[in-house]
């Protein structure tokens, strides 16, 4: 938690903290940190972490990566819970033909090959300067946001499901019902507090998978632009001279396998602290 | 689409002394510039006469014939499907000019000027014009005969047939606009006509192209692998676009492997040649026709047996087996600064890295239509603002490529490096400099130095998104940030990044993800890239579009700028009536009114194309005229291969 809460600070005064460092995040510099060959200069004392194949501080990239990868794993999880919960409860509810639709809906979904088609979208969105949908979908953070909640809704919503289906038959909702109240009410008013917990729980797991999957993208070269420093795409650059500049991958690999190693210990904490039927 | 041709290879060097004086370079077999001034000096080590290294080529042991010469490529990349009519890959090219197809005219390939000199190859000499320079009669030599199956002596007619293709458009010709000068061939591409008046066959060893206008170039251009014998027989079955390709037959020292076992009795009954495929790779091997005494050593060597080229898209693997003696070398890639710096830091291994001019020129076009690109103001600041030494070590540095501050490269007007109107401190770039000229843009509105106009804002900038080109990224960005121009940075793979680009439509203003070379050895090659007439919707390689006028402008959908765009439509004219030296001065003088009344660019490099060489390599030279390695007169060692 600490460590979670300290990446937030880090996020928040990224602009700062370079400051302090006395380096921008696009900042070149190419004669003090690039030898005759344009190959990068490793750590000293200027540069902690070294430069990167440009020429710019793989420290303040990395402190401005941290931006990039929270505000995926946060937004894309809302945005995924906020579908997931309002699907979910709309199936568990109402049942029949909701159900069925929704539920085969989440299914076609669930099986299909995550990375295989988010290449897909965001190479044909990232193959022409419109972008793609008439030009309201761009290669960025906000596509990666996207694709990466439009593929994991349906976990959240088989989980509120299950959830809803066991409280519909719960006595405060015959009680509920039983006082004139309509399904809306029912369900946002009486059911959804009920859902906490576990939308919580989930929720907290859902962030690393997002993180690594823009992680994933910018890997491949289709996450966030170059000038927009992002760890998968700092150690994809790295990993074309891994073998002369090590530091280009060593560091952002650490932070990213720690920052995924926090959020997953928050969410078993969680479901620890919150699932009454878990094992302890 | 010779911007393909340009970003995957592209030609080399020369100091063009008496440039297109060619006609006396015509029937000779002169070696005098050639297999001199090497080091390292080869041996005929008994398995056929082997020369020795030219000055950029390399040598070493006792080069011998025979053996398997491999090399890995990511990509074939053909952008013709390999069929010489349409192929526009300056590598393939190498490929068909040297193993495959013998065509009129042909070059040493080896570097420097001697490699970019026109040798008779096919035809007995190089003849001079008549008739004002509008004809010329051409004799093919005796006894070159096509590969197997085919295995009749090449005629006349088959080079007639070759023009033929180019002039039909379903074959899908990528270069025929160099070949519409000939009498009758734009009617036959046109459709009104079934033959090209302007090519007669007195007989089947003569041929004569009546020409409408005097080209002194003509020979370079008949060096051009399209214009190359092909045989009716089989290239009539394949009139699609690229179809023949996989089925050709040629005159040169190897053929296709398996072209020998194609049933050629009937058009159904033809199948791909098993030798190349384009997802996986092509090999050749002796092509048993071939009789080298119909050919010159100067042009063709060809040691190896085999020359085995696959595919392998793992950049890392193919130059760690390079290393090791799995591979003999890499193509259509570079080799990777952190290889270079531990060849060249290496005294056993220095002379395995070879680094030759391409005659190609890297630059940042801009788009004269669109704000704020259309005030030559703003086009001149960005010249002294861009730190040229900063791109050339994103490129890998100096071995990777010279710097320049011209559109055309130095080798290509005798040599001069003069023409740098925005030079600056080791090409470092001048922000000073560059604010002063901002200061007289209508889009620096408080001639503060900085472009401040809501135009200077959001500028779409397209680059490719891989490689050294994202490494330009940030520089360019950062450089034009510091007089205001905020650049919208588009990073797009390299099809989708050159179809953007070349639709006029899309009035992309600014980007770095094209490069040009030269086709063959002259400027006219970089000066299609200017010429207003040029301008097409799609495909357009007049990126800055120069020359643009307001009717076209109205014709391609897009606004015409407040301020008239310049034209250099006439320039271009004048330079291609001449001949010489008063050509070069030509050009020189066209060069230097881009540079200072139009400029387009900012050409900040002249690349080198860079080639690693395996341990068991005894022989290498490089080709200027294809810019890549020349496989003509490469040896390998069988002993020494892994």
């Amino acid at each position: 938690m600490g460590f979670i809460v300290l990446l937030v600070l880090v996020a928040l005064f990224a602009g700062p903290l370079a400051s302090l460092i006395g380096h921008g995040p696009n900042e070149l510099f190419q004669n003090d940190m690039l030898d005759d060959f344009g190959l990068p200069k490793g750590p000293n004392g200027d540069f902690l972490f070294g430069a990167d194949a440009s020429g710019r501080d793989v420290l303040v990239r990395m402190i401005y990566g941290t931006r990039v990868s929270l505000k995926v794993g946060l937004f894309a999880t809302l945005v995924a819970v906020g579908i997931g919960v309002v699907l979910g409860l709309l199936a568990g509810y109402l049942g029949g033909i909701v159900d069925t639709i929704l539920s085969r809906i989440a299914e076609i979904i669930l099986s299909l090959p995550i990375l295989l088609f988010a290449i897909g979208i965001v190479t044909a969105c990232g193959a022409s300067k419109e972008g793609c949908a008439r030009g309201y979908v761009k290669p960025g953070v906000t596509l990666v946001v996207l694709i990466s909640a439009f593929f994991t809704w349906p976990v959240m919503y088989r989980i509120v499901r299950g959830v809803v289906l066991s409280l519909r038959e719960r006595e405060f909702v015959d009680a509920a019902r039983s006082v004139g109240a309509g399904p809306f009410t029912i369900m946002f008013r009486e059911i959804l507090p009920n859902l906490i917990s576990p939308v919580i729980v989930y929720a907290s797991l859902m962030v690393p998978q997002a993180i690594l999957f823009e992680a994933y993208l910018s890997f491949l070269g289709l996450g966030v632009p170059d000038s927009i420093p992002s760890w998968g795409r700092m150690i994809s650059d790295g990993s074309a001279i891994y073998d002369v500049a090590w530091w280009l991958i060593v560091f952002p690999g650490i932070i990213l396998l720690l920052t995924v190693l926090a959020f997953n210990l928050l969410g078993d904490g969680l479901r620890d602290a919150l699932d009454p039927k878990s094992d302890r | 689409m010779a911007s393909r041709r340009t970003h995957l290879a592209l030609l080399g060097t020369v100091s063009l002394v008496g440039v297109l004086g060619i006609a006396a370079c015509g029937g000779s077999d002169d070696s005098s510039s050639t297999n001199t001034g090497s080091d390292t000096t080869a041996t005929d080590g008994g398995g056929g006469d082997v020369l020795a290294a030219s000055d950029t080529g390399f040598s070493t042991g006792s080069p011998k014939a025979g053996g398997t010469y491999r090399i890995a490529t990511p990509d074939l990349g053909f952008t013709g499907g390999f069929d010489p009519s349409a192929e526009y890959l300056g590598w393939a090219w190498g490929l068909q000019q040297q193993l495959l197809n013998r065509g009129l005219v042909g070059y040493r390939h080896i570097g420097g000027t001697a490699g970019t000199e026109p040798m008779p190859d096919l035809a007995e000499s190089i003849p001079e014009p008549t008739e004002d320079g509008t004809v010329w009669t051409f004799k093919i030599k005796k006894g070159v005969k096509f590969s197997p199956p085919l295995n009749r002596e090449v005629t006349t007619k088959d080079i007639v047939y070759a023009f033929e293709r180019m002039a039909t458009p379903s074959v899908g010709a990528q270069y025929p606009n160099y070949f519409t000068m000939i009498k009758g061939f734009k009617e036959m591409s046109d459709g009104k006509a079934k033959t090209i008046s302007g090519i007669a066959t007195p007989d089947d060893q003569t041929i004569v192209f009546t020409l409408t206008k005097a080209t002194p170039d003509f020979p370079y251009r008949l060096a051009m692998p399209a214009s190359a014998p092909i045989p009716p027989e089989v290239g009539k079955c394949h009139t699609k676009a690229g179809e023949y390709g996989r089925y050709q037959l040629g005159t040169g020292p190897y053929m296709i492997k398996g072209a020998d076992k194609m049933n050629i009795s009937s058009c159904d009954a033809q199948k791909p040649i098993p030798g190349f495929n384009p997802t996986d790779g092509i090999t050749f091997v002796r092509n048993p026709n071939y009789d080298a005494a119909t050919d010159s050593k100067e042009q063709r060597e060809a040691l190896p047996d085999v020359i085995d080229i696959s595919v392998n898209t793992n950049e890392k693997d193919v130059f760690d087996k390079v290393q090791a003696g799995e591979l003999e070398e890499a193509a259509g890639l570079s080799v990777p600064p952190e290889v270079a710096r531990k060849y060249v830091g290496d005294d056993t291994l220095k002379d395995r890295f070879r680094s030759n001019p391409e005659d190609s020129t890297n630059y940042v076009t801009m788009n004269l239509a669109v704000a704020p690109f259309d005030d030559i103001h703003v086009r001149k600041a960005l010249n002294y603002a861009v730190d040229k030494q900063a791109m050339q070590r994103a490129w890998g540095g100096k071995l990777y490529g010279d710097l320049t501050g011209h559109v055309i490269p130095p080798v290509l007007l005798d040599g001069d490096t003069s023409i740098d109107p925005y030079a600056t401190e080791n090409s470092a770039g001048d922000v000073e400099k560059a604010k002063e000229e901002m200061k007289q843009s209508a889009y620096d509105t408080n001639k503060d130095g900085i472009c401040d106009a809501p135009q200077c804002k959001g500028i779409v900038y397209l680059n490719r998104n891989y490689g050294a080109y994202a490494k330009i990224t940030p520089i360019l960005t950062q450089n034009a940030a510091a007089i205001g121009l905020g650049l919208d940075v588009k990073e797009l793979p390299t099809g989708p990044a050159y179809e953007t680009l070349q639709t006029v439509k899309n009035q992309v203003p600014i980007a770095t993800n094209a490069r040009w070379g030269k086709d063959y050895p002259d400027a006219t090659t970089f000066a299609v890239l200017f010429d207003g007439r040029n301008i097409l919707p799609t495909g357009n390689t007049n990126y800055s579009l120069v020359g643009m006028t307001p009717e076209q402008a109205k014709k391609l959908g897009i606004a015409y700028p407040k301020t008239p765009i310049p034209s250099v439509d006439a320039d271009i004219d004048k330079c291609n009536d001449t001949a010489g030296e008063d050509r070069i001065q030509c050009w020189k003088d066209f060069d230097t009114k881009l540079m200072t009344e139009v400029v387009p660019w900012v050409p900040y490099m002249n690349a080198l194309h860079t080639n690693l060489l395996g341990p068991a390599v005894t022989k290498w030279e490089y080709d200027q005229d294809a810019g890549e390695s020349a496989l003509a007169h490469v040896a390998v060692d069988p002993s020494l291969q892994k």
